[in-house]
């Protein structure tokens, strides 16, 4: 005899969230369990599995060494939903405001030294194009992390990287003013494509956007180079910058830091997840030792340009090592 | 304040193309990825974006925003709306998260398509902004509805559907993986935002906000049009990304490809926006008909973008305006009848005073809707009593819409409507079925990309849908019991014509 099945009976929040003995945070209604496409491995996308992107998605995403665990069981230790992270970051980009327009009443940027604003050109303002390829890349895990709540984390993480090629864009423009013929708006593409100091930043960034598996794509640009550019570019120049009179450049810094901070921790949970499966452990070590040299290299081509800055290059380096000893893979 | 203006600093932003050396410009932007058609990179110097917002402005407006509609949530929250709600309201609600909140989340992917692998610094900064926008959308469609799942277990649709194979599922990720999470840059840029948000997105969004306005539901209506002041902005992405492959002898790779947007995007309204407009908002709610809607925003408003930007109409576009006749008509009358697929309740919405608003939007809806689908139902409900319709047999679903291939019945020539008919294609030995001339032209575009999908009907044919019965299908839909919709109304609409049989006798 066979019996009817109870209809299902309502719940009190979504049946992917029930089984767990606790309210789920607004974090977790809003941002888990909504990556259809990573859960079919032959065929991601409902056209078959032979259109282009599904074998792109199959090769660097499905196909990655980094694997084996339910990455939708990730959580952002932040917990950062969209309207708090809209919350935050008008609350920094009002700080921000306010440092632009009470520099600017103080005529700041006349008072700044001369041989300083030749720097600004070559070392400051074409930081645009390293921020951007932060951006891009960040964007390229936005569409082929396996999960969620991975993605929501790259998404604030890309739209961070605009933060700062914004500031810089702001402050080339602003400099412009006062400084007509310094090369600030001119100069920053011919610096980024030839300058010395540039090129390691620039060949490890080009090569990080091409690192299509999402897992090396993720440790490369989280652990290793975008950790190198900002510690070149956040706290080196930005030293360099007070110790020759720009204290703004300093000041925006430290407000982008605090993006870092969020991105290195989001990183290094993600990393913790993942190596939760220990096979993970020696693919992400391997990663970093591919990615190191490369950045370290870079580093150094652009910290040993920073004027009378001779620390800058081990300071710089010293941070990222410290923070890939943070996430214990040893 | 001493601050600059945007348009002193806002072009130095958006200059951010570089010349690759380490790797080469194809390996940046593959062509699978970026779908530039061979352009390089200087030729998309020249994209400009009409809409221009940055950082510092995006993250003030979008906080307000969301202050507003999340506070206006609480405020309304109490008031406990749905329960006293009308049963077709409450459909759309279930509908719509269903069908859309997932999607969006997945949108964001597709704009971070646009914003790496576009080749153009403009169109990778507002594809920033249009990422956290879906991700704006996805999250905030899944806050809203998460309210009433303690109402009903079809609640949990707003998460759970875009994971099962419901067939109406299928047909909006058949479509949304098509021209946004399974196409390159230029296709996202083109078919999503130019064709899909332009077009039609302000259809569901301005469409139902209008409704859920004189529905009562402010709570609704304030999300659904916070939502389109994002969709409009972003939408404007693709504009600029047509202008440049038209003005570098791209013009019929760009027409082709808003041209299977636009209709693909039609097929799906025409399933889900159209019977909620015409058939599920309560009658003394409708602002428009989905006609007048389409015909307002689709055949005028956006007819005039296309031309303006130097595309041409769809060559089927007078096959699409006659489709304004027939085929919502025909996904209600089958999603009614197959009530059980789908996880809301359908309202039949053909009381007397429906059936003369119908009559009077869609003149001739009578003798044909009317006479040959609705009335030898009721003649029967009336004889034997309300059954639990569902389609006898699988019905023949379209191989590129997959939805149902439908025609007018009781059509003759010279009434409005069209025949039922198969358009059917023979492709390196299979056979497939498509609802339309449209349909079949766009698998002929691009065999490759289509011909390995199978249809639901496909998968019950080819013995993956087990045990091959209406139990098995809607457990291969994932449709339990508390799930699968019922008749809304639960045939309480029957006594108007019982009354009206009794008196006639």
């Amino acid at each position: 005899m066979s019996t009817k099945p109870e209809p299902l009976k309502p719940l009190r929040t979504w049946s992917h969230l029930a089984g767990r003995r606790r309210r789920p945070s607004e974090y977790e209604i809003v941002s888990t369990n909504l990556m259809y496409d990573a859960k079919n491995a032959e065929s991601p996308f409902e056209l078959g599995p032979n259109i282009p992107l599904s074998k792109w998605f199959k090769k660097y995403r499905h196909g990655s060494p980094l694997t084996g665990r339910d990455w939708e069981e990730f959580r952002d230790p932040a917990e950062l939903t969209y309207r708090a992270y809209n919350i935050l970051q008008d609350g920094q980009e009002t700080y921000i405001e306010g440092l632009f327009d009470q520099h600017n009443e103080l005529r700041y940027d006349a008072g700044l030294d001369t041989a300083w604003v030749d720097v600004l050109p070559r070392l400051y303002t074409p930081a645009r194009y390293a921020f951007h390829t932060v951006q891009m890349a960040s964007h390229y895990l936005v569409q082929i992390v396996p999960s969620s709540t991975i993605r929501n984390c790259a998404t604030y993480q890309a739209a961070d990287a605009l933060r700062c090629v914004s500031h810089i864009a702001y402050r080339t423009a602003e400099v412009k003013k006062t400084y007509p013929d310094s090369g600030c708006g001119t100069a920053e593409c011919a610096a980024w494509e030839n300058d010395a100091a540039w090129q390691g930043f620039r060949a490890l960034m080009e090569k990080v956007l091409i690192a299509y598996d999402w897992g090396e794509s993720f440790v490369a640009l989280n652990l290793v180079a975008k950790p190198a550019m900002d510690e070149a570019l956040l706290r080196q120049l930005a030293a360099t910058g007070r110790r020759q009179g720009d204290s703004l450049l300093g000041l925006i810094a430290d407000t982008e830091y605090r993006d870092v901070q969020r991105s290195r921790t989001w990183s290094a949970a993600l990393v913790r997840f993942a190596i939760e499966r220990p096979e993970n452990l020696a693919v992400v070590r391997g990663w970093i030792e591919k990615w190191l040299p490369v950045a370290e290299q870079a580093i150094d081509a652009y910290c040993r340009a920073l004027p009378d800055s001779p620390e800058a290059t081990t300071t710089a380096t010293q941070a990222v090592h410290d923070f890939l000893r943070s996430l214990d893979l040893n | 304040m001493a601050l600059l203006d945007r348009a002193e600093w806002y072009d130095i932003a958006r200059d951010t193309n570089w010349t690759p050396k380490y790797v080469t410009e194809d390996a940046l932007f593959p062509e699978e990825q970026s779908g530039t058609l061979g352009l390089p990179l200087e030729v998309w110097e020249s994209y400009d974006e009409p809409y221009k917002v940055t950082y510092r402005e995006y993250v003030r407006t979008q906080r307000e925003k969301d202050a507003g509609v999340y506070s206006v949530k609480a405020a309304l929250q109490r008031a406990n709306f749905l329960d006293q709600a009308e049963p077709g309201w409450v459909s759309i609600l279930k509908l719509h998260y269903g069908a859309f909140a997932t999607l969006e989340a997945m949108a964001s992917s597709a704009e971070s398509r646009m914003a790496r692998f576009g080749k153009a610094g403009g169109l990778r900064n507002m594809a920033t902004f249009g990422s956290l926008d879906e991700n704006r959308h996805g999250q905030i469609q899944l806050y809203f509805p998460h309210e009433h799942v303690h109402r009903s277990r079809q609640f949990d649709w707003a998460t759970k559907s875009m994971h099962t194979n419901e067939w109406a599922v299928v047909a909006a990720r058949h479509l949304f993986d098509d021209i946004m999470a399974g196409r390159d840059a230029v296709g996202v840029a083109l078919m999503l935002t130019f064709a899909f948000e332009t077009g039609f997105s302000n259809l569901q969004f301005l469409g139902l906000a209008a409704d859920a306005a004189q529905a009562g539901d402010i709570s609704f209506s304030n999300l659904a049009s916070s939502i389109q002041t994002d969709e409009a902005r972003h939408a404007q992405i693709g504009g600029p990304a047509v202008k440049i492959l038209i003005a570098n002898g791209k013009k019929a790779e760009a027409q082709r490809l808003v041209d299977i947007a636009i209709w693909r995007a039609w097929t799906l309204f025409a399933t889900v926006t159209g019977p909620s407009m015409d058939y599920y908002t309560p009658l003394d709610r409708r602002e428009k008909s989905f006609k007048e809607f389409m015909q307002e925003w689709v055949f005028g408003q956006f007819e005039r973008t296309l031309l303006d930007i130097g595309l041409e109409r769809p060559w089927y576009w007078d096959t699409m305006l006659a489709d304004l006749d027939t085929r919502h008509h025909g996904m209600h009358a089958g999603i009614w009848t197959f009530h059980k697929s789908v996880w809301w309740d359908v309202p039949p919405g053909i009381s007397r005073a429906e059936r003369a608003w119908l009559e009077e939007k869609y003149p001739g809806w009578e003798e044909t809707w009317g006479a040959h689908f609705w009335d030898p139902i009721i003649a029967r409900f009336l004889k034997d009593g309300p059954v639990d319709t569902v389609l006898p047999s699988m019905v023949q679903l379209c191989n590129m819409a997959q939805v149902p291939i439908t025609g007018t019945p009781g059509w003759a020539p010279g009434k409005t409507g069209r025949p039922l008919q198969d358009f059917p294609l023979e492709h390196e030995g299979r056979l497939y079925h498509f609802g339309s001339e449209v349909d079949r032209w766009i698998f002929q575009q691009d065999p490759d990309r289509y011909k390995d999908h199978l249809s639901v009907a496909d998968r019950m044919v080819a013995g993956m849908i087990q045990p091959p019965t209406l139990e098995g299908l809607l457990d291969y839909f994932s449709l339990k019991e508390g799930e699968q919709g019922e008749d809304a109304l639960k045939h309480s609409w029957l006594e108007e014509y019982r009354q009206d049989q009794a008196q006639a006798a």
